[in-house]
């Protein structure tokens, strides 16, 4: 009959798309430095630094994914040609994916700070004092040892128990997306920010609560209060300094390129 | 900050408001195109679906239709629009815009091909028996009696799945397209700022749905003119 006909022509077409999936590798890595950027595709998480430091080059398509990760599955794809993102994320990506490597020219130095209402400035200066004191007893190096260098893992945090929490919970709006800052094991958040806000909030007697949402959607949580504090590897830029108020910088790092190894 | 200063910050400085408009032109774009495949896909799987119904003829046919409704209407069009990008498309370098129209139109298509359907199977059984006996075969009863009627009536079902269709393309974002929800995202992820571009996206949905709601109505009016009054 006519009609199976043409239905066999349609599977036969649906079956050719499947099978596409299978065949052919991606091009090869065009990007070896900074200045080999012009004129390709860079892939970024929509909202973070490397957005804004794509955007400001010159001649380049910027792509902005909602998540880092996809923006590495894209560039193993072919289907971007670099992505620019902070150093350590790159390093936990390079870490589980054989294909891709991280150049070694790096993007001026940002500082993570945490994020905290404009006209909180009590609690800023709270965060600050628990910050201090924690770097000058040891804990926050000691947490940092555990995501990087050769004692990773070494020093897991582990939140007190059996001591009262006066001031009540403390929310912090992050975006689980960010490893080794912050990511999903399992059902549980982990990575350095939650274990220094365990720590600051063990520290300061509150206890701590993690949404996780849209990256994008961080700091407007602070600025409308549904959140307490935004902690979520935020670099401090003039521009978010004009909508929150920053902590005192709680790690240093840079943005830079990763691109396919062949 | 004032509303005149907010207004300028989102969307004068810089010319920001090109996020937007931008947007919208790939909004548009991918939501005129899926609809066309969505029409083209969804009428194919109705009639296959319809004359199998009435005939018990194109048994194979309609058991791809059935799988094809059943997988598409049973997972969400985010996941649709990822694997098609990830999987389907993975290791093919082709443009996001043709992939999320085809994804929103393989997507619409289902929902369609039920509407078109249900217009088809509202169409009294004795009408195919007139036509038949009056010595038409099966093609030209359904082209020249069955489905006039029935697209009139389901016309009103047919837009709404366009207005749906046009406000499900704004998830087109998770593949890194710039359409409209996420030119409105660009703008409050510079100035963070969340009032003024979110209402401004509203409003630009809003007008575009208005505008199609008036077009089909004037279709609607032209097509009862021949209507029993």
């Amino acid at each position: 009959m006519k009609m199976n006909r043409l239905f066999a022509g349609f599977s036969m077409l649906a079956l050719s798309a499947v099978m596409l999936t299978g065949c052919g590798g991606p091009p090869p890595n065009p990007v070896h430095s900074v200045d080999d950027l012009k004129g390709k595709h860079i892939g970024v998480q929509l909202g973070t630094t490397g957005d804004t430091l794509a955007s400001d080059l010159e001649d380049t398509n910027v792509e902005k994914y909602n998540k880092a990760a996809d923006a590495v599955q894209a560039l193993k794809q072919g289907k971007i040609d670099a992505v620019i993102v902070d150093l350590e994320t790159a390093n936990a990506f390079v870490d589980k994916n054989d294909d891709i490597m991280v150049l070694d020219e790096e993007f001026a130095d940002e500082e993570y700070a945490i994020a905290v209402n404009l006209e909180n400035e009590e609690l800023r200066d709270e965060l600050n004092g628990a910050l201090q004191a924690l770097t000058e007893d040891g804990t926050l190096p000691l947490i940092k040892a555990n995501y990087e260098g050769d004692e990773k893992g070494q020093h897991p945090y582990e939140i007190k128990t059996g001591i009262s929490r006066p001031k009540g919970i403390l929310t912090m709006a992050t975006n689980a997306e960010f490893p080794p800052y912050e990511s999903y094991d399992g059902k549980l958040i982990v990575g350095f920010d939650v274990d220094m806000m365990n720590a600051v909030c063990d520290y300061l007697g509150y206890e701590l609560k993690i949404d996780d949402m849209q990256f994008n959607s961080v700091l407007p949580a602070v600025q409308s209060g549904k959140a307490d504090v935004g902690v979520a590897g935020l670099s401090v830029t003039p521009d978010r300094e004009k909508n929150v108020l920053f902590t005192d910088n709680y790690a240093v790092t840079h943005q830079v390129i990763v691109v396919r190894r062949k | 900050m004032d509303f005149s200063e907010s207004f300028r910050q989102n969307f004068i400085q810089d010319d920001r408001w090109k996020y937007l408009a931008n947007g919208l032109r790939t909004t548009l774009i991918i939501t005129v195109f899926a609809v066309i495949i969505g029409l083209f896909l969804g009428f194919i799987v109705a009639i296959i679906r319809a004359t199998y119904l009435r005939t018990k003829k194109m048994l194979i046919p309609d058991l791809f239709c059935r799988l094809y409704l059943t997988v598409i209407r049973g997972t969400p069009v985010v996941v649709q629009l990822l694997i098609i990008y990830f999987v389907i498309f993975g290791s093919v370098n082709i443009s996001k815009t043709v992939v999320a129209i085809f994804a929103f139109g393989i997507n619409s298509g289902a929902y369609v091909a039920e509407i078109v359907r249900g217009g088809i199977m509202s169409i009294d059984v004795g009408q195919l028996e007139a036509g038949r006996s009056l010595g038409l075969n099966y093609r030209q009863t359904m082209v020249h009696i069955i489905m006039p009627q029935a697209v009139k009536n389901v016309l009103p079902a047919l837009c709404n799945e366009c207005i749906v269709l046009l406000k499900e393309t704004s998830v087109a974002g998770y593949i890194a397209i710039d359409d409209l929800t996420r030119g409105g995202d660009i703008i409050r992820g510079i100035t963070f700022a969340p009032f003024l571009p979110l209402i401004a996206v509203a409003l630009i949905y809003l007008f575009v749905v208005i505008l199609l709601t008036k077009l089909v109505g004037v279709l609607e009016r032209r097509l009862a003119a021949n209507d029993r009054r």
